[in-house]
C-alpha cells in the first residue's frame, strides 16, 4: 500500500534486460520505459542531450551545447529543483496536497535573509539557519490551515500566497537589499573548477542541492515519518486505523515544504547578489514550475505516489531542455519555446501517467 | 431528483428563508455594505460615482470570468489557464480591428468562438484524457501563453482603434451612469442563477461535482457536463477579453498574468466550495466585487497598494473559514 513505486500492480518493477535481442525482451523494456516514470525520463533525458549536442556540433545552434554550458546551465536547477522536491513532499502527503504559496515563502524569507546580512550584519552562518527556519515557520502557517482546520490545500496555500507575498513586498517598500555584505554572497553560488576534465559547475550544486536532495530522499525511503507520509497520502482513512497521527504527518509536510522554500530563498538570493522583493512572483511565479517538474517526474495529484529520483530527473530534463531551446532561437524567441516545451511534456506526461495507469487496472 | 443528488437544495427547502440564497451571499453583502458606509465616512472620494463606476468597471472581467470559473469549480475541477487565454484573445482580437478594421460585431463573434476554443480544448483534456484539472490547466497556461507571445511577435500591439469602446472604461462605455461591462456581468450572472438553479443540465454540475460516479449512474452525461463548463468559461473569456481590449490603446505581452488568481479568490470568496458541488454565481460576482472595494479603499486611503494582495489572502481564509464552521455545524446538528 505504502511503495512508493509509480507502477500499478500487476506490473512487476524488472531491472531493464542488458540486450533486449529477443522479442520479449525488446517488449519487457518498452513496458519498462512506459510504466516506469524514471526509465521514460532517463530516455528523453539522453534523447535531449544528444540531439541538441550532435546540433551543436554541426553548428545549428548558436552556441555549442558541450559539457560546459551544460554544467553552467545547473544554476537554475538548484532552486527549482528544492522546489520541486518541496511539492513533492506536499503533494504525496494527498487530500489534495499543493503548495501554491513556495514563491511566496521564497520573497519573504529571501527578504528577511537580506535584512539580515545586508542591514544587521549577522554573520552568515546565524543568517542561513535563521532564514531557512523562517521559511519553516511559513509552511507551519500553511500546515496549520491545511492539517489542522482542515483548509483546502488550494485555497489556504492561495490565500498564503497572497499574504506573504504582499508582505515581501511591503517589508522595504517594495525596493531589493543589496548592500555590500548581500553582495559578498554571491560568493557562496560561485563556479568551481575541480579539475581541467571535470566541467566547471556551480558551487551550489554541491552546498546545496546535492544534501537536499539526499535529506528528502533519506526521510521519505529510510524513516517511520515518510512511511507515514505515503500511508496518508494513500488514504488517510487507513491510516488513522492504523495509529498514525495524520493532522500531524500533514503537517509536518508542510512545515518541510516550507523549510525547502527557506533553502531556496538563501540560494536566490546569493545567485543574485540581492533580496529582491518579488523573487519568487516574477512571471508566473515560482510554483508554477516546481509543481510542473514534480508532476513531470511523475507524482500523482491525488497523493501517495511519487519519487525523489524521478523529480530530480525531471528537474535535469526540463532545464537542459530549457537549455538548449534557448540556444535554438535567436532573441527572446527561445523563453516563448521554452513555454510551449514545458506545457507540451506537462500535458503528455500527465495522459500517458493516466493511459498507463487505466491499462494497468483493467489488466489487473 | 435534483434534491436527491444535490444536499444543498434539501437544506434550502427545510429552511425556507434562506432558499434565495444558498451559501454565504447575505454575509457578503453585509460586509460589502458595512464597507462602503465606512469608506464614504473615511474619504470624501469613495462614494462618489466616477470612483464606483471605476471599480465595478474593474471587477467586471473578473466577474465574468468567475462566473464560468463557479461553474467549473463546482463540478470539483479548476482553470488556471484562464489568463493566458484571455491574453490569446486579445491579441488575436486587438490585431484584427487594429490590422483588419474588423466592425465591432464580428470582433466580438471572433472573440467569443476562439474563447470557446481554447476552454474546450481544456474541457476534453479534462473529460476524455482522464487528468486533474490542475495540471491540465497548467498545462495549457503554458501552452497558450505561447501561442500569445508568437502572436505577439515581441512587440506590444499599439493603436488599437476604439471599435470595442461599448465595453471600455471612457463615457461611450456608461449606461444609465454604469459602465455596460458591469451590466453585462450582471445579465450573465442573471442567466447563469437561473440556469444552475432551475434547469436539470446546470443542476448537473453540481451533481458532477458532488460524486462523478453516481452523477453517471443517475443517467447524467458527464462528459458532456464537464467539457460544457470549460467551453463556457472560455467564453466567457473571450467576453472579459472584448471588456480588456475596451476602448482600444494598448494590448501588452503580460495581458492577462495573474488573473487566474483574482478570479479563483472571487469565486471563493463568494462561498464556492473547492472541493465541489456547491456554490453559487451570485456570491461570485459578489466576492469580485468586494476584492474591487477594498482595492480601490487601499489606494484612496493613501495605504500601501501593495498591502491588496495581505487583504486578498485574509479575505479568502475568513471566507472559507467561516464556511467550514458552518459545515462541521451542519454535520453535528
Amino acid at each position: 500500500m505504502t511503495t512508493p513505486t509509480v507502477a500499478p500492480p500487476p506490473t512487476p518493477r524488472a531491472p531493464a534486460p542488458a540486450r533486449a535481442g529477443a522479442r520479449g525482451g525488446l517488449g519487457r523494456l518498452l513496458r519498462l520505459i512506459l510504466v516506469e516514470r524514471v526509465a521514460l525520463l532517463t530516455v528523453l533525458l539522453v534523447v535531449v542531450v544528444t540531439w541538441f549536442w550532435i546540433l551543436g556540433d554541426n553548428g545549428y545552434l548558436i552556441a555549442r551545447y558541450d559539457s560546459d554550458y551544460l554544467a553552467a546551465a545547473l544554476d537554475t536547477l538548484v532552486p527549482l529543483s528544492i522546489l520541486a522536491l518541496a511539492e513533492l513532499i506536499v503533494m504525496v502527503s494527498g487530500r489534495g496536497g499543493i503548495d501554491l504559496s513556495v514563491g511566496s515563502i521564497v520573497s519573504l524569507a529571501g527578504m528577511c535573509f537580506g535584512f539580515m546580512v545586508g542591514h544587521w550584519g549577522w554573520p552568515v552562518a546565524v543568517a542561513v539557519p535563521a532564514t531557512i527556519l523562517i521559511g519553516g515557520l511559513l509552511g507551519a502557517v500553511n500546515g496549520t490551515l491545511v492539517a489542522y482546520l482542515g483548509f483546502p490545500a488550494l485555497i489556504a496555500t492561495l490565500a498564503t500566497f497572497y499574504a506573504f507575498g504582499s508582505l515581501a513586498l511591503v517589508s522595504n517598500q517594495n525596493a531589493p537589499i543589496s548592500t555590500k555584505p548581500v553582495q559578498d554572497l554571491h560568493a557562496l553560488t560561485s563556479a568551481v573548477d575541480l579539475s581541467p576534465q571535470i566541467p566547471s559547475f556551480p558551487l551550489q550544486v554541491i552546498t546545496f542541492l546535492v544534501p537536499v536532495v539526499l535529506v528528502v530522499w533519506l526521510v521519505l525511503n529510510r524513516t517511520t515519518y515518510g512511511r507515514k507520509l505515503y500511508a496518508i497520502g494513500t488514504n488517510d482513512v487507513a491510516a488513522r486505523f492504523a495509529n498514525i497521527n495524520v493532522r500531524q504527518t500533514r503537517f509536518r509536510a508542510y512545515v518541510a515544504s516550507g523549510l525547502l522554500a527557506g533553502v531556496a530563498a538563501v540560494v536566490i538570493v546569493a545567485q543574485f547578489a540581492s533580496a529582491r522583493p518579488d523573487a519568487g512572483s516574477v512571471g508566473n511565479g515560482m510554483a508554477l514550475p516546481a509543481i510542473t517538474i514534480a508532476v513531470l517526474g511523475g507524482v500523482v495529484v491525488a497523493g501517495g505516489i511519487g519519487r525523489v529520483a524521478g523529480v530530480v530527473i525531471a528537474g535535469l530534463l526540463v532545464v537542459w531542455l530549457n537549455a538548449g531551446i534557448l540556444l535554438f532561437f535567436e532573441g527572446s524567441d527561445g523563453s516563448q519555446f521554452q513555454l510551449f516545451a514545458l506545457g507540451a511534456l506537462l500535458v503528455s506526461s500527465a495522459l500517458l501517467n493516466a493511459w498507463t495507469l487505466r491499462r494497468g487496472r483493467s489488466a489487473g | 431528483m435534483t434534491a436527491l443528488v444535490e444536499p444543498a437544495a434539501l437544506r434550502s427547502r427545510r429552511r425556507p428563508v434562506a432558499r434565495a440564497v444558498e451559501g454565504q451571499e447575505l454575509a457578503l453583502v453585509a460586509v460589502i455594505a458595512a464597507l462602503w458606509v465606512a469608506l464614504s465616512f473615511g474619504t470624501n472620494t469613495f462614494l462618489t460615482a466616477g470612483n464606483l463606476s471605476n471599480i465595478v468597471f474593474a471587477v467586471a472581467p473578473v466577474a465574468l470570468i468567475g462566473i464560468g470559473m463557479t461553474a467549473i469549480i463546482v463540478t470539483g475541477g479548476i482553470d488556471v489557464s484562464v489568463g493566458s487565454a484571455a491574453a490569446v484573445v486579445m491579441v488575436v482580437v486587438a490585431k484584427l480591428i487594429r490590422d483588419s478594421g474588423v466592425p465591432m460585431v464580428e470582433a466580438i463573434a471572433v472573440a467569443l468562438v476562439l474563447g470557446v476554443l481554447l476552454g474546450t480544448v481544456n474541457g476534453l483534456l479534462v473529460a476524455l484524457g482522464g487528468i486533474h484539472p490542475i495540471i491540465v490547466t497548467f498545462g495549457t497556461l503554458n501552452l497558450f501563453r505561447f501561442v500569445a507571445l508568437r502572436l505577439f511577435e515581441n512587440k506590444q500591439v499599439t493603436g488599437v482603434p476604439s471599435t470595442l469602446q461599448w465595453f471600455g472604461g471612457g463615457e461611450t462605455g456608461l449606461s444609465i451612469g454604469v459602465p455596460n461591462a458591469w451590466w453585462l456581468a450582471m445579465a450573465v450572472a442573471a442567466v447563469m442563477w437561473v440556469y444552475m438553479r432551475h434547469w436539470p443540465t446546470g443542476r448537473h454540475w453540481y451533481a458532477v461535482g458532488g460524486d462523478p460516479a453516481a452523477a453517471r449512474l443517475a443517467g447524467i452525461r458527464v462528459h458532456r457536463r464537464l467539457v460544457a463548463a470549460y467551453a463556457l468559461t472560455g467564453l466567457l473569456v473571450g467576453l472579459a477579453a472584448c471588456v480588456l481590449i475596451g476602448s482600444g490603446g494598448l494590448v501588452q505581452q503580460n495581458a492577462g498574468t495573474g488573473l487566474e488568481l483574482q478570479v479563483i479568490a472571487a469565486v471563493v470568496i463568494g462561498g464556492t466550495s473547492i472541493l465541489g458541488g456547491r456554490g453559487t454565481v451570485l456570491g461570485t460576482l459578489l466576492g469580485a466585487l468586494l476584492v474591487g472595494t477594498v482595492t480601490s479603499a487601499i489606494t484612496l486611503l493613501g495605504w500601501r497598494s501593495e498591502l491588496t494582495e495581505l487583504f486578498i489572502g485574509v479575505f479568502i481564509l475568513v471566507a472559507v473559514g467561516v464556511d467550514l464552521l458552518r459545515e462541521r455545524r451542519r454535520r453535528s446538528a
